[in-house]
């Protein structure tokens, strides 16, 4: 673990929202902390990269904002995950834990 | 279902543009005080907190930039402002808009004009269901002449061919149709009864005809007949109760049965078809003497469908095999199939398009045609990147404020790209609209005597399929580069300078010289093609056709005897001798240079014994009048005279003729012998009887063809029924209406039941004959012209943009002391310099390119110095103001302002 964040696995930043989501709805802020606090301070994401992530999951129909108050009295825009979103995500964990465990074996076998 | 998603949430974003906007401010300053908070917990104070947690979110403006931009709706939004942004500069700038529009608009308009034109004549195929499964069956020596086939050919094909194929024939005859007491022409078509089934080809109306349809007289109901469409919309207004009328057609009366579908308009491209009949109505059209089982007369487009799995290749492959069977069953006496046709074959080739006679006369010259309008396209193409670069370098200035400004390479690239695009599309409009007035311009230029082909060039989806690629392509040569070259400014140097000084004259040296050898190529082709009509029409033919008036006449409704006809023919030649201002008359089988040909076998006996034979002699049979009708001088001798029809055969040879059957001999009262068509026939047997006394020898005259070189003819008076119910009269006369109307006075004087003949003067004939030759030279002319034009233009930009761009230099030098003519000369050797590199690269291509020409030219060589002189003189006449005025500027150029000057 170095001091600096690592880069972001490609496209796994649309799986990690849609994980983080899972748990619960959360604003953009929320979610770009919870990725930071899960993965130990691996990956930190910067609002140029998590908003528009969350544009385009919001396109594809897998989450759905709401505007609520936050608990300082402010609006800030809630995401959760949608029924499809959450398929999706079923779907997505499935294939990375194939592939994952396919590039395990590769790197254990030489 | 995602796209849509997609595409209807950009289309929210777009639509509620502000709120989103404020929607994403509000969101990313939650996020910032969230963040703030974060670090407030961790025990920084607020203004530090909110201090740290901007710096780790950067630049928001730049997140919201990377936000916006991360849905389609923003590119969509950012063309829309480019495309609002381009109009704006082009409305500024009418002059360049105007130009450079109506420079695409030409070269567009052009190519969409000839490729109407091929599309029309080449590429359209039968409106019948898989026309691609079609055959046609042809006879032709190894590619060159292409004959249709004879009534027994087909028979013996249909009998012969292995593949079990069902193959109809289809000929074509002139028609007198009885309508409201009147006669008309109408252009009719044979088909055999299964025609129909083989095309799959349905009636809009009634019903099609069969094979029970297809006997002598009709079958049991008389002779059935479908009408075309176009024939039912003219003649009977589209009245459905036509199904079931009877009509009167050549004295015969003929049931309706159908009406043709719209579009479809015969088997022989060109030649629109009035009426369908049974194949067996011919014993009618060509009464009393039928040609259905003559095996001399080649008339019948055959064509059939291929089975499946089959290609034309195996089609062809197949019929290799049969075919000496099929042409010993199509001429069991050797009469016709041997000499002159022995090397010809029975082929199939595909009948996607019907037959098509333009396909063959025009496929070259289109060709050629679609060359030339290619290269002036890229003429047009680089004239308008000319423009466009001009207007560009003008900008520089602002790109490079646009640039410093933070605007992406991209950007601006897509910005000059999308001026372009807008300029292209109004040439696209314009072109579509300009090609298709010139095909039509050009259709009505391949007139004919009588009627123009029916040649259909309205926009269809593959011609603007094509228009639009050929914008697509000009407009990618045009923008390309200067887009390319505007988005590359350097801010730090543009800026400074605010000209691009060495690109735009760099430019110069290359487009330039490559227009001026495109429009050499151009200039070129056109006087290759120009001299070639000039020589044709200007060229001692063997005929005077001024004053010369011809009617194509057609006894066939008369029914009369062969004797009766005869002695009608000689009542009308002379009843037109004797009107007032006729000089002379005469009757002929068929007009001159009018695809006529005949061919016949004679032989002489020199002074030794030796014989001359020729296969190749074409018999005439005239009236006394002929030569001076015709204007065909007599050299030696004298013309063929009314006493001479009670006498022995007489005869007038033309010089060709003379020097063959005579060589070095002279040929007067020598005697010429019919061979008949025993080719055996030579020398052994003087039979008297087929025996005529040379009395006159005429000068060639290029019956045939102006193209071909005259053939060899034998001249006699007309006797007996040489003609049949077809044929024609000729008149030379004071005036060509007086003509006219003597002729069709003394037909119907003569023969009151006779069809009323179609008159056509020898002038229209020649007109109709050369049409090919004619097209060629204006299509060719007008673009040298255009051409020109452009270079010109171009020329004169570049000289007139490098002078102002040196003005300062022009004026540092003049300070020093050098005179103005130097000045002058400096840029008119530029542009000379220019002139004389392209002209000699045009002139190389053109001389290796002519080849392509060759088969279309006559009596002009590409390598005639006068032309080649000629063109060079255009080309620097051309040049000169385009150097001129510029060069005048450069003498103009004030020192004292000049160096004042920025």
């Amino acid at each position: 673990m170095t001091d600096k964040p690592g880069p972001l696995v490609q496209g796994t930043l649309d799986m990690m929202v849609l994980k983080t989501l899972a748990l619960e709805p959360m604003h953009g802020f929320g979610i770009g902390l919870r990725i930071e606090q899960i993965s130990r301070g691996v990956f930190r994401v910067n609002p140029g990269s998590l908003f528009p992530a969350i544009r385009r999951l919001e396109r594809a129909g897998w989450i759905k904002g709401e505007w609520r108050p936050t608990e300082n009295n402010r609006r800030a825009k809630y995401y959760a995950l949608t029924a499809r979103g959450r398929k999706r995500l079923n779907a997505e964990t499935a294939e990375w834990g194939r592939q994952t465990a396919a590039l395990a074996r590769i790197l254990e076998g030489t | 279902m995602n796209l849509f998603r997609n595409f209807a949430a950009g289309l929210r974003a777009l639509a509620r543009k502000a709120r989103t906007g404020r929607e994403m401010d509000e969101e990313l300053g939650a996020y910032l005080e969230a963040a703030a908070r974060e670090k407030e917990r961790s025990g920084m104070s607020r203004e530090e907190a909110l201090r740290a947690a901007r710096v780790e979110a950067g630049s928001l403006e730049a997140v919201k930039e990377e936000i916006r931009t991360a849905g389609w709706e923003a590119a969509a939004e950012s063309f829309w402002q480019d495309l609002r942004y381009g109009w704006r500069g082009l409305r500024k700038n009418p002059g360049f808009t105007t130009v450079a529009v109506l420079t695409l608009a030409l070269g567009i308009g052009a190519n969409t004009a000839i490729f109407s034109l091929t599309y029309a004549v080449i590429l359209k195929s039968l409106p019948v269901p898989n026309p691609g499964e079609l055959v046609r069956y042809t006879f032709r020596e190894s590619g060159v002449s292409d004959l249709s086939l004879s009534g027994p050919a087909y028979d013996a094909l249909r009998k012969h061919e292995t593949v079990d194929r069902d193959i109809l024939a289809w000929g074509l005859a002139d028609l007198a149709v009885q309508e409201n007491g009147a006669l008309t022409r109408a252009r009719g078509a044979l088909m055999t009864g299964n025609g129909f089934r083989v095309l799959e080809l349905r009636p809009t109306l009634g019903r099609a005809f069969g094979d029970s349809d297809d006997v002598s007289g009709g079958g049991p109901n008389g002779y059935q007949a479908l009408v075309g469409y176009e024939y039912w919309h003219e003649h009977f207004h589209e009245d459905t109760s036509v199904v079931g009328r009877s009509l009167n057609i050549n004295g015969r009366a003929v049931t309706i049965i159908g009406v043709l579908p719209a579009g479809f308009e015969g088997l022989i491209a060109g030649q629109r078809t009035d009426i369908v009949l049974p194949l067996s109505f011919e014993e009618v059209t060509n009464a009393p003497n039928p040609q259905r089982h003559a095996a001399g007369n080649f008339w019948l487009t055959v064509m059939g469908r291929l089975e499946p799995g089959e290609s034309v290749a195996t089609a062809q492959a197949n019929l290799k095999a049969t075919n000496a069977v099929v042409r010993e069953e199509a001429d069991p006496n050797h009469q016709f199939l041997r000499g002159f046709f022995a090397p010809f074959q029975i082929g199939v080739e595909s009948g996607r398009s019907g037959r098509s006679f333009l396909k063959v006369v025009y496929s070259r010259p289109l060709l050629i045609l679609e060359i030339l309008v290619g290269l002036l396209l890229l003429l047009c193409s680089a004239n308008t990147a000319l423009l466009v670069l001009a207007r560009m370098s003008g900008r520089f200035r602002e790109f490079a404020v646009r640039s410093a400004l933070g605007a992406a390479r991209g950007r601006l690239l897509r910005q000059g790209l999308t001026e372009v695009g807008l300029l292209a599309a109004a040439g696209l409009a314009g072109g579509i609209w300009l090609g298709w007035a010139a095909a039509q311009t050009v259709v009505a230029m391949l007139a004919g005597v009588g009627e123009s082909p029916s040649l259909d060039v309205t926009p269809r989806v593959a011609i603007l399929a094509f228009a639009a690629a050929t914008t697509f392509l000009s407009a990618l040569a045009t923008g390309l580069w200067p887009a390319l070259r505007a988005s590359r400014v350097d801010p730090a140097l543009d800026l400074k300078q605010g000209e691009a000084l060495s690109s735009s004259k760099q430019l110069g040296t290359w487009i330039v010289p490559a227009q001026v050898a495109v429009s050499v190529t151009l200039l070129v082709a056109a006087s290759l093609l120009g001299g070639t009509f000039l020589h044709l029409m200007l060229e001692r033919s063997g005929f005077r056709t001024q004053g010369v008036v011809m009617a194509d006449v057609d006894l066939s409704a008369a029914k009369l005897t062969g004797k009766e006809r005869v002695q009608d023919v000689q009542q009308i030649v002379e009843a037109l001798e004797k009107t007032p201002g006729v000089e002379a008359a005469t009757v002929l089988s068929a007009p001159p240079i009018h695809n006529g040909w005949s061919a016949g076998h004679y032989f002489s006996l020199g002074r030794h014994g030796e014989v001359h034979t020729d296969m190749q002699t074409w018999p005439e049979s005239v009236s006394p009048g002929y030569f001076r009708a015709m204007g065909t001088q007599i050299l030696e001798g004298r013309a063929l005279s009314r006493a001479d029809q009670n006498g022995s055969a007489v005869c007038v040879l033309s010089a060709s003729a003379a020097a063959y059957f005579f060589p070095n001999q002279d040929a007067l009262g020598r005697f010429v012998y019919s061979g008949g068509s025993d080719s055996s026939k030579d020398g052994s047997d003087l039979d008297p009887k087929n025996a005529c006394r040379v009395v006159g020898v005429a000068e060639d005259a290029r019956f045939l063809s102006l193209r071909e070189t005259a053939p060899r003819m034998i001249y006699s008076l007309a006797e007996g029924d040489d003609w049949g119910t077809f044929f024609d009269l000729a008149v030379r006369s004071s005036s060509t209406e007086l003509g006219a109307d003597a002729l069709r006075h003394a037909l119907h004087e003569v023969v009151p039941s006779a069809v009323p003949p179609t008159v056509f003067t020898f002038n229209e004939l020649v007109e109709a004959h050369l049409q090919q030759e004619r097209m060629l030279m204006m299509l060719s002319l007008c673009f040298a012209g255009i051409a020109l034009l452009l270079t010109a233009l171009g020329l004169y930009g570049v000289l007139a943009r490098g002078v102002t761009l040196r003005t300062r230099e022009i004026g540092v030098r003049l300070a020093l002391g050098a005179r103005q003519q130097d000045m002058f000369a400096l840029v008119i050797r530029q542009g000379i310099r220019l002139v004389l590199i392209g002209g000699g690269v045009g002139l190389g291509v053109s001389l290796a390119a002519t080849r392509l020409l060759h088969t279309l030219l006559f009596g002009v060589n590409a390598t005639d110095p006068w032309m080649l002189l000629g063109i060079v003189v255009v080309l620097l006449l051309v040049a000169f103001p385009a150097c001129y005025i510029p060069a005048r500027r450069a003498t103009r150029v004030d020192p004292m302002v000049a160096l004042r000057y920025e």
